[in-house]
């Protein structure tokens, strides 16, 4: 119970975290037209995401300080949530032009999240690599996913299974590694799918100790389904798991690797 | 005569003032609002609500990619049954916005198609025509729910094309 609190603990920190990056400190800027950029920039928090006053907002402070890379990002971000992907690609790579060290690894998460375009997302994340290369590149926007294993369920998705596995793994075996969500359940899924089945079961193993989802659930009884032993009460299981809304949730878009109920209903 | 020259000091600022304030802007009132088009909608497709509040599919309180009975695999099998492919080897996203109404009924559909790069582009028009109607007919959108009634929301579906196929859907 205590690991359990623990776990959700940091998880708690990090989300916090995140939220609290888009606030910038204004005294840090060159110019007093830039500080003044950086004011309606923290301001404009306080508006809808998308309305008339907010991108209004922040045209304004572009024209006070067109080299302020937030600016563009989060004019970007209504754009992208509304499937106008023309207009946010034009403003998250002027984001990314300007500072790319900070803006990379969100554009990387974006093209994969909200496109699936896996391909873009590793050379944005290799890209961020480059700039830190044996360091921390930081969480997916949601905080579900720390980048390198963000990398890996896009190779994963390209059907580079292998170099996905090693990807997790190694990031897994860091000391500084938050374990996230749904880390041992995509590694699992991963050697489930090249039939490394019992690797797979010590994956899913781990992830029912931490967060224990429909999902997970599913796959384990897959894994005793091919083995020919009892499945039944694992399907079940899953199947209540789901209905309790205990499932991979994502207020955007779909996880990769989510499992749908009739999914669960058909095995 | 004080008070007089005064209001005419006054003036042009007052004209300026006005002048600000009905100054066109290049916004919508929200990003991605979608405004009838009698040359493009159906004008027997209402919202619910006079006022385009702008709710978005993922502002919901219980919000998610998408509110749709047998949940997103209902659409993706739907599609697999239609088997709609482009006759060129093309790639790319073709997205398609609308609103969902308050009894869940769907319109005012607006279309993006890009490329890889993520700049405009055209598909093979009978595809897109036909992933187009595809969207239309969709009928089991599911209203949201807040305050003890339902509303209208946008909605977006994007069709992820690889080599003249549809080979995800999002959000």
């Amino acid at each position: 119970m205590e690991k359990f609190q623990k776990y959700y603990l940091s998880l708690l920190i990090l989300v916090v975290y995140s939220n609290l990056q888009s606030q910038v400190n204004c005294n840090v800027m060159q110019s007093d037209d830039c500080k003044k950029a950086c004011e309606i920039y923290n301001y404009l928090e306080k508006y809808d995401q998308g309305s008339k006053d907010s991108q209004e907002g922040f045209d304004k402070a572009i024209g006070l300080c067109p080299d302020f890379s937030n600016l563009y990002m989060e004019k970007s971000v209504p754009y992208l949530k509304r499937g106008d992907f023309i207009s946010w690609k034009i403003l998250i790579d002027k984001a990314v032009e300007l500072d790319p060290a900070r803006h990379l690894g969100y554009r990387g998460w974006c093209k994969y999240q909200f496109l699936r375009d896996y391909k873009g997302a590793v050379a944005d994340i290799e890209a961020l690599e480059k700039i830190y290369p044996t360091g921390y590149l930081g969480y997916s926007q949601n905080g579900d996913y720390e980048l390198h294993i963000a990398k890996a369920l896009c190779y994963s998705a390209l059907g580079q299974k292998e170099k996905a596995i090693s990807l997790i793994e190694n990031q897994l075996a860091k000391k500084d590694h938050n374990v996230g969500f749904y880390d041992h359940y995509q590694l699992g899924v991963t050697y489930f799918e090249l039939g490394r089945y019992d690797k797979a079961l010590e994956n899913f193993e781990k992830q029912s100790k931490q967060n224990d989802f429909a999902e997970n659930i599913y796959f384990k009884s897959k894994v005793a389904k091919i083995r020919n032993k009892d499945y039944l009460d694992l399907k079940k299981m899953a199947l209540t798991r789901y209905d309790e809304g205990r499932t991979m949730k994502d207020g955007y878009t779909h996880h990769f690797n989510k499992v749908y109920r009739t999914q669960i209903e058909e095995l | 005569m004080k008070n007089v020259f005064l209001i005419i000091l006054l003036i042009p600022l007052l004209i300026n003032c006005q002048t600000e304030k009905s100054a066109v802007s290049k916004y919508q009132n929200h990003v991605g609002d979608i405004v009838f088009d009698e040359k493009l909608d159906d004008s027997s497709f209402k919202r619910c609500y006079e006022k385009d509040l702008g709710n978005q599919y993922y502002s919901g309180p219980g919000s998610s990619s998408l509110q749709y009975r047998g949940e997103k695999i209902a659409i993706i099998k739907d599609l697999e049954k239609a088997k709609i492919v482009s006759s060129k080897n093309e790639n790319g996203y073709i997205t398609i916005r609308f609103l969902v109404n308050c009894e869940g009924k769907t319109g005012l559909f607006r279309v993006q198609q890009i490329n890889e790069e993520y700049k405009e582009m055209t598909f093979d028009k009978k595809f897109s025509d036909q992933i187009f109607s595809f969207t239309k007919n969709l009928d089991g959108w599911i209203p949201m729910e807040a305050e003890g009634r339902t509303w209208d929301y946008y909605q977006y579906l994007t069709y992820k094309i690889e080599n003249g196929k549809v080979s995800e859907i999002l959000p």
